[in-house]
């Protein structure tokens, strides 16, 4: 919040009219207060000894503002970079991925909703296991309530029907458990600082497909969230927006996928909702809603939210245990 | 411009009034898309279309948006769109190209297949003919994405130059300005105040002075080119979370009963569309309507069962519901 006033002061400075740092030109003619910064360029100055230094102070401005804030786009620019970037991510489960057409989208945040031991930490399980297996690259997986089990990930592996006869079953899982990388953490805080870390190392480095990360899995965010929420504090919802901002932001610059997942409470006439409330239902691109009819290995997948499909539509997949 | 000599000339008007209502109408057209039909919006409106969260308000963003890129005519057929910029301010991060290009390639295809069946012979090159068209209207579309109140501001300020510069580019101008989702920064532009930087004089950026001073932005840039805004709104209060200002009559807790109590108290409406923006932005603003989902769903034989959503114009205040759906080509009305 510091680094936002710091910005919000310079921006303020220099667009009202004062000073700005390299003063050696302004300081002979006084800048005047410009409404539109950019369209005094082209505006005709009848006195052509001021417009050069006009000109110069309005360039300083505007170089400073395009470099604030994010680009323009057209289109066109949206949809290559949609077919460039944005790959479908598969999450290994079939009814999801039929559902969602192909999977998890790059540059969207899912939100999988469910009561408890309803399969949600089997998808997110099976997702990271689907990514690192295909070379896709690498999953980093925020555990908050100890969910993360490298034993469940074996067993899938070993479970899953071994089509590669060169590489041995501990070759594989080797590799792929070297390309989960596992955090827990259990402080909203703490989340926003492995954010901005990864954020910052992801600004930084150069660009190479193979270590790039792909998937970035929150089991159960809100866990972190709901001590924070509710009553009349507003500090809570103010945590929980930035928090979603900042995973989509990340989710777009850097073209990855985020799924997190969402308990639920109880609402009104006994029927169960989604937590975290109505300002967190604005944030995720798509949201699941997961059931589990009791003792079955049958989970029900319904769309409660989603960008492109229509809402309401429902698949079945099955958990192996 | 007139001669000083001849003060006659400056009786005389420089048009009719009927070729002045033509040309205004040309310029200046209505538009009437669903679900927002009832009134005739133009330029220099600023609509507010206020739901909570499922309610299909950016559907209805899109849609407009589509009509405003289509061409009017392109080879000899007729789309009948405005063939204008749009410019799209994208708060809530949530937009997707690809839904934009399949709602206006449902439509290309809609005005293709019509004029296939009388013959035409545009099969053949049909394919590049969709591609060439639709590129050319997603040229007209400028988008920009801001995580931030301040971003936002800023992107304001520069919004007039680039924009000058994309229509003279394109040869066409801006008809529509879309913000999606005003109050995405509410919480944390509400809550949070930097220290005042610099000198203590300068005003303290609250929530207030933010929203004031995107108005006047707004405001600044719709002087020198007149734009019909239409900004999407969240309700961010859910309905039932105060318990001491709803009214609750003990009844059984059935299904049916829960169905019948959400959607016909009023009061609960009155919470959850309550107004979180400030006085300046709600000044700004000249018309709203209110969207929400109804638990009726309707069957279609081509997407299945489908929720079905309702609108309202809430200022001025219509006494008409009207019930649409949304389908892949976008929205359509239920009667």
């Amino acid at each position: 919040m510091e680094e936002r006033g710091r910005v919000a002061g310079e921006l303020e400075r220099l667009i009202d009219g004062g000073t700005p740092h390299k003063s050696a030109v302004a300081s002979q003619v006084p800048m005047p207060p410009p409404r539109n910064p950019r369209s005094a360029i082209h505006a005709k100055s009848p006195i052509t000894k001021e417009l050069g230094e006009e000109d110069v102070g309005m360039e300083e401005v505007s170089v400073v503002i395009d470099g604030r804030q994010p680009s323009w786009l057209n289109g066109v620019e949206l949809l290559e970079d949609a077919k460039w970037n944005k790959h479908v991510l598969p999450t290994g489960c079939k009814g999801i991925d039929i559902l969602l057409g192909g999977g998890l989208r790059e540059g969207q945040l899912t939100e999988i909703v469910g009561p408890s031991s309803s399969g949600k930490t089997q998808v997110c399980l099976h997702s990271a296991l689907g990514v690192a297996d295909v070379h896709l690259g690498v999953v980093l997986f925020l555990d908050t309530c100890n969910s993360f089990s490298p034993h469940r990930i074996a067993h899938m592996v070993n479970s899953q029907s071994d089509t590669l006869v060169k590489e041995g079953k501990e070759g594989r899982l080797k590799r792929i458990m070297s390309s989960i990388l596992c955090h827990s953490l259990f402080d909203i805080f703490e989340l926003l600082d492995v954010l901005h870390q990864l954020e910052c190392k992801l600004k930084h480095q150069v660009k190479s497909s193979g270590n790039r990360i792909r998937l970035l899995i929150v089991d159960s965010i809100s866990s972190l969230i709901t001590p924070i929420l509710g009553g009349k504090n507003s500090q809570g919802r103010l945590m929980m927006i930035t928090t979603g901002i900042l995973l989509k932001k990340i989710a777009n610059e850097y073209n990855l996928s985020v799924l997190v997942t969402n308990h639920m409470v109880g609402g009104e006439g006994g029927s169960l909702k989604p937590a975290l409330g109505e300002s967190w239902k604005n944030i995720p691109h798509v949201r699941l809603s997961l059931s589990r009819d009791q003792g079955s290995n049958v989970c029900n997948v319904s769309i409660l939210k989603h960008t492109i499909i229509a809402s309401g539509r429902t698949a079945k997949f099955v958990i192996d245990n | 411009m007139t001669d000083a000599d001849d003060p006659r000339a400056w009786i005389h008007g420089d048009e009719s009034a009927k070729a002045m209502l033509a040309r205004v109408l040309t310029e200046r057209s209505f538009l009437l898309l669903p679900p927002l039909h009832r009134l005739p919006l133009r330029v220099g409106n600023v609509v507010e279309i206020a739901g909570p969260s499922p309610s299909a308000k950016s559907q209805v963003l899109l849609q407009a948006a589509v009509h405003c890129i289509l061409p009017r005519e392109w080879r000899g057929l007729r789309f009948g769109g405005l063939e204008r910029m749009v410019i799209y301010f994208d708060l809530d991060c949530r937009f997707d190209v690809l839904r934009l290009s399949q709602i206006l390639k449902h439509r290309i295809k809609e005005v293709l297949g019509s004029t296939n069946n009388f013959g035409h012979g545009v099969q053949e090159g049909s394919q590049e003919y969709d591609d060439e068209l639709l590129l050319a209207c997603m040229r007209r579309f400028l988008y920009i994405r801001c995580y931030d109140s301040y971003e936002f501001i800023a992107a304001l300020k520069t919004m007039h130059s680039h924009a000058q510069t994309e229509s003279e580019a394109l040869g066409v101008g801006i008809q529509f300005l879309m913000i999606d989702s005003i109050g995405a920064f509410y919480w944390i532009d509400r809550a949070s105040q930097p220290s005042p930087y610099g000198n203590c004089t300068r005003k303290i950026m609250s929530f207030q002075n933010l929203v004031e001073s995107i108005v006047e932005e707004m405001r600044k840039f719709l002087e020198v080119q007149p734009l019909l805004v239409l900004a999407s709104k969240s309700c961010i209060f859910f309905a039932g979370s105060s318990t001491t200002d709803v009214q609750r009559t003990p009844t059984t807790w059935s299904s049916e009963d829960r169905n019948q109590w959400r959607t016909s108290n009023k009061q609960i409406e009155k919470f959850l569309y309550r107004e979180y923006m400030p006085s300046a932005w709600q000044a700004f603003v000249t018309h709203r309507i209110h969207l929400q989902v109804s638990d009726k769903c309707t069957y279609d034989r081509k997407y299945g069962t489908m929720p079905i959503y309702m609108s309202k114009w809430v200022q001025p205040p219509l006494n008409v519901n009207d019930q649409f759906a949304v389908g892949d080509g976008g929205i359509f009305l239920i009667t």
